[in-house]
């Protein structure tokens, strides 16, 4: 059988003296180029206290730096039609710009500019308190939001992934622009980053550039290890919220292994059986959700029974271990415990039974064909070069994605049985209050 | 197998004898996936009184299970073939699109063809819908920013306005739909004339043809049943609501009004002008003016719908509770600059420039030059539409564009909706 490789651009990959990791990925047909840079600093960083710190960096990388006062940076990548954005999670966070090929320039002026030096104002950090304090509150407004940030919370007591990326409301509140500064002078710096240039550009130019600004920043950006290390729990925990809305949610949260762990393929392989996403391989960059996948065990066993009106499972490795989580909206009037119970038999099956063989070969398909078009398109391409040079080390895009394929039944059977224990499951129903609300003149 | 290179900008265009409009949209090049879509000519417009949501229903449950497939068998040869499905039902049209590897061109078109012209009807994927669709009126209606947007639309648009309804009916019209009123609309509806299928492939346009021919071979009718609704735009007058809804963190707010339809002259002027009040460019004033210089939102933006019989222009914000006055009082002071004073040349340079730029960045897969031909197929553009689209905006003054949005960003005539935590 052919065991094609993810469709990846060729790479020329370097580092400079700084430290700073980097990759070009040129594909001399694109219009576009996209400059990525990731740092290992993420939530997992952060302590109580400074929690949503990489976030707020990433708010104030767009807010200032020498060459590029307020404003600046948004204008020069802007008014030439490209697009910018940035993004935290809790192992790394990631700024990118995708503009017409000849304006590649500009983004790597403004990545080598505020990777060390950005200001961090005082009056600049107050105000973005605001605009984070908002950003916070608008995803508290989602039953989702609040039922995840409670699992996460019931989940892990010593380890950072405790908290979400966004931070605690008190420290949102709390935190000074001094100790802002000092959290992103202790991590960010070549050291710590991954610089991904892909699209329409001539190699030897591009690395030429980059040399010049960026070789000559300082040695700095810390990548400390992590120390705090989750215990196993003793036992299952729960925890009931009740909010506004008319959507009752059921979360549930396994203790599952690290990105680099062995029995890690096995899991992925579980989550596309139960919730129908590749994830780590698929067409596009989101990583997210694309729909329904009417053929997975959860959307048979739950939404075709109608229990629940969708379902699906996220099993997204991290640095550290972290969940394996199943997530189901009850259909009206269906009872928690009858949605939890269905949930139970789902994975007891997987857990006593494992895949069939015909399952395992459609998983195996699946991911295959997700790895086809998984790097259509420069701003594609950086997103996935840039993710797993952040995550791995190299080449370890292709050995995970070799060992996907090599997962077997009996993989899977193991896996799921170790995976699924009732001690080591966090359950979280998110119960709605009703949508009573009314219309005032 | 023929293949051409082509520029995608550039799309071609043919009508067969029963009034089905085929597309070919150049792939971008090197790209290694295609995109087709059959856009329907009958979208929630077009349901019967008391049967409202029938059009999206009829989309979902026919997207579902088509030819001998059932749900699952349908699912897994998706995946097998590494393709997927998606379904968009609009006021005016119902679209099924299906994307994949380009080598599954073939198979897929096949696959969108029978999703197009033999659904299934399966009653238990009926009873799953329903009970999908009754989840999202519910969410609609205790949300704040979906419930914002609804009432915006309510206070901006009459009584059966087509505009006025999000498509999902009622909960006494989605439990009285019945197998036999899908089939009908089905049937009625699914039009070839009024009709298009686009391809986004790197193939030729003669190929395309070929396989659209035999894979629609024929439409369950030529002409829909019944005519678009007569519909045009009403001028809409202010209206300000709040909508109380307890325990929630923040607030949404909306700012509308009727726009001018897509075919309006005063359209290309219309975008520029978005883009200068809240458009994609983080340069806009809304996201300047109340998130950079005040940090009183995370978002605030705004958007333009022009579709075929009128449209409306909505600018949002999300604010604390105790900040929503203040974000409300700052969005209509910058309608009415918009409204008022001609767009500084600097400012409006500036945003030209950047619409102009970003179309590459609308072409980086084929997905991205696909939704660019659906939209210029759908409204009757020509053919080297997004090709000329720069000299349109370049040829836009100040005045032309002050001249157009005087018309459409009037604060007197704004529906304002402010929900959640309320004062």
């Amino acid at each position: 059988m052919s065991r094609p490789a993810p469709r990846r651009p060729a790479t020329r990959r370097f580092r400079l003296a700084n430290g700073l990791e980097t990759i070009l990925a040129p594909d001399r047909e694109s219009a576009t180029a996209s400059v990525w840079v990731w740092y290992r600093v993420g939530s997992k960083n952060e302590w109580p206290g400074v929690t949503g710190a990489s976030h707020w960096v990433e708010h104030m990388l767009f807010q200032g730096s020498p060459h590029y006062p307020k404003g600046a940076i948004d204008r020069a990548v802007v008014e030439v039609g490209g697009t910018l954005n940035a993004f935290t999670d809790t192992d790394f966070t990631a700024y990118f710009s995708t503009v017409p090929r000849e304006r590649l320039g500009i983004p790597l002026d403004i990545e080598a500019d505020r990777m060390t030096r950005a200001l961090l104002r005082d009056r600049d950090v107050n105000r973005e308190r605001t605009v984070i304090d908002s950003e916070r509150e608008g995803n508290e407004n989602w039953p989702e939001y609040r039922a995840d940030e409670e699992l996460y919370q019931l989940a892990f007591r010593e380890h950072p992934y405790r908290w979400d990326p966004l931070g605690r409301k008190e420290d949102i509140r709390d935190l000074t622009p001094a100790a802002l500064r000092s959290y992103y002078q202790r991590f960010y710096g070549p050291k710590n980053a991954v610089l991904v240039v892909s699209g329409g550009f001539e190699p030897g130019a591009v690395e030429r550039r980059i040399r010049k600004s960026f070789g000559s920043l300082p040695r700095s950006g810390a990548d400390p290890h992590v120390r705090a290390v989750e215990p196993e729990p003793r036992g299952e925990r729960r925890a009931t919220l009740h909010g506004p809305g008319t959507t009752p949610l059921l979360t549930i949260g396994w203790r599952a292994p690290a990105l680099s762990d062995p029995a890690t393929p096995a899991l992925v392989c579980l989550d596309v059986l139960l919730g129908g996403e590749t994830r780590l391989f698929s067409a596009g960059a989101s990583m997210g959700r694309s729909g329904e996948h009417p053929s997975s065990r959860l959307y048979r066993g739950l939404v075709d029974t109608g229990l629940a009106v969708r379902a699906s499972s996220e099993f997204r490795p991290r640095v550290h271990p972290a969940l394996f989580t199943i997530g189901a909206q009850a259909a009206p009037k269906v009872p928690f415990d009858r949605l939890e119970e269905a949930v139970d038999r789902e994975v007891s099956r997987l857990g006593t039974q494992g895949p069939t063989a015909v399952e395992m070969t459609e998983v195996r398909t699946k991911i295959r064909r997700g790895a086809e078009l998984a790097y259509e398109g420069a701003s594609r391409a950086g997103f996935r070069l840039g993710y797993f040079a952040t995550l791995g080390p190299p080449g370890f895009e292709s050995r995970l994605f070799r060992r996907l394929l090599g997962v077997t039944r009996s993989d899977a059977l193991r896996q799921a049985a170790d995976l699924f224990r009732s001690e080591r499951r966090v359950v979280v129903r998110y119960e709605p209050t009703g949508g009573d609300d009314g219309v005032g003149a | 197998m023929a293949s051409e290179r082509s520029d995608p900008l550039v799309f071609e265009r043919d009508v067969r004898a029963d009034g089905l409009t085929v597309v070919r949209q150049p792939a971008p090049s090197g790209s290694a996936s295609f995109a087709a879509t059959y856009v329907g000519p009958a979208g929630w417009a077009f349901d019967p009184e008391g049967r409202e949501g029938l059009a999206v229903v009829t989309s979902q449950v026919g997207a579902s299970a088509a030819g001998r497939r059932d749900r699952v068998a349908l699912a897994r040869e998706l995946d097998q073939r590494g393709g997927s499905i998606h379904r968009h039902c609009a006021p005016e049209t119902n679209e099924v699109s299906v994307t994949g590897p380009g080598s599954e061109l073939v198979p897929l078109l096949g696959l969108l063809a029978d999703v197009v012209l033999r659904p299934r009807w399966a009653t238990d994927d009926l009873e799953r819908v329903r009970r999908q669709i009754v989840e999202r009126q519910l969410r609609e209606q205790t949300q704040p920013g979906p419930r914002a947007d609804r009432e915006m639309l309510y206070a901006v648009f009459p009584t059966g306005h087509p505009y006025r309804l999000s498509g999902l009916g009622s909960r006494r019209s989605i439990a009285g739909l019945r197998r036999t009123d899908l089939v009908k609309f089905h049937r009625e509806q699914t039009a070839a004339s009024g009709g298009f299928v686009v391809v986004t492939t790197s193939r030729s346009m003669s190929d395309v043809q070929r396989l659209v021919h035999s894979r629609f071979p024929r439409f369950p009718t030529d002409r829909p049943a019944r005519a678009p609704p007569a519909a045009r735009n009403p001028v809409s007058r202010a209206v300000a609501r709040s909508i109380a809804m307890a325990g929630r963190s923040q607030t949404e707010i909306r700012v509308g009004g009727n726009a001018p339809s897509r075919d309006d002259p005063s359209f290309p002027a219309l975008v520029l002008a978005n883009e200068v009040l809240g458009g994609r460019s983080l340069l806009n004033r809304l996201f300047q003016h109340i998130r950079e210089d005040r940090g009183l939102a995370y978002h605030a933006s705004s958007d333009l719908e022009s579709m075929r019989w009128g449209g409306y222009w909505s600018a949002q914000a999300g604010s604390a509770p105790e900040r929503a006055e203040q974000v409300v009082r700052l969005m209509r002071d910058e309608l009415a600059a918009i409204a008022e004073t001609p767009i500084p040349a600097g400012e409006l340079n500036r945003i030209r420039e950047s619409a102009i730029g970003e179309i590459p960045l609308g072409l980086e897969t084929s997905a991205d030059a696909h939704e660019l031909a659906v939209d210029a197929a759908y409204n009757g553009l020509a053919e080297r539409h997004w090709l000329e689209w720069p000299s349109i905006l370049r040829a836009l003054t100040p005045r032309a564009i002050r001249d157009a949005t005087a018309n459409v960003y009037d604060p007197a005539r704004a529906v304002t909706v402010v929900a959640g935590t309320v004062g």
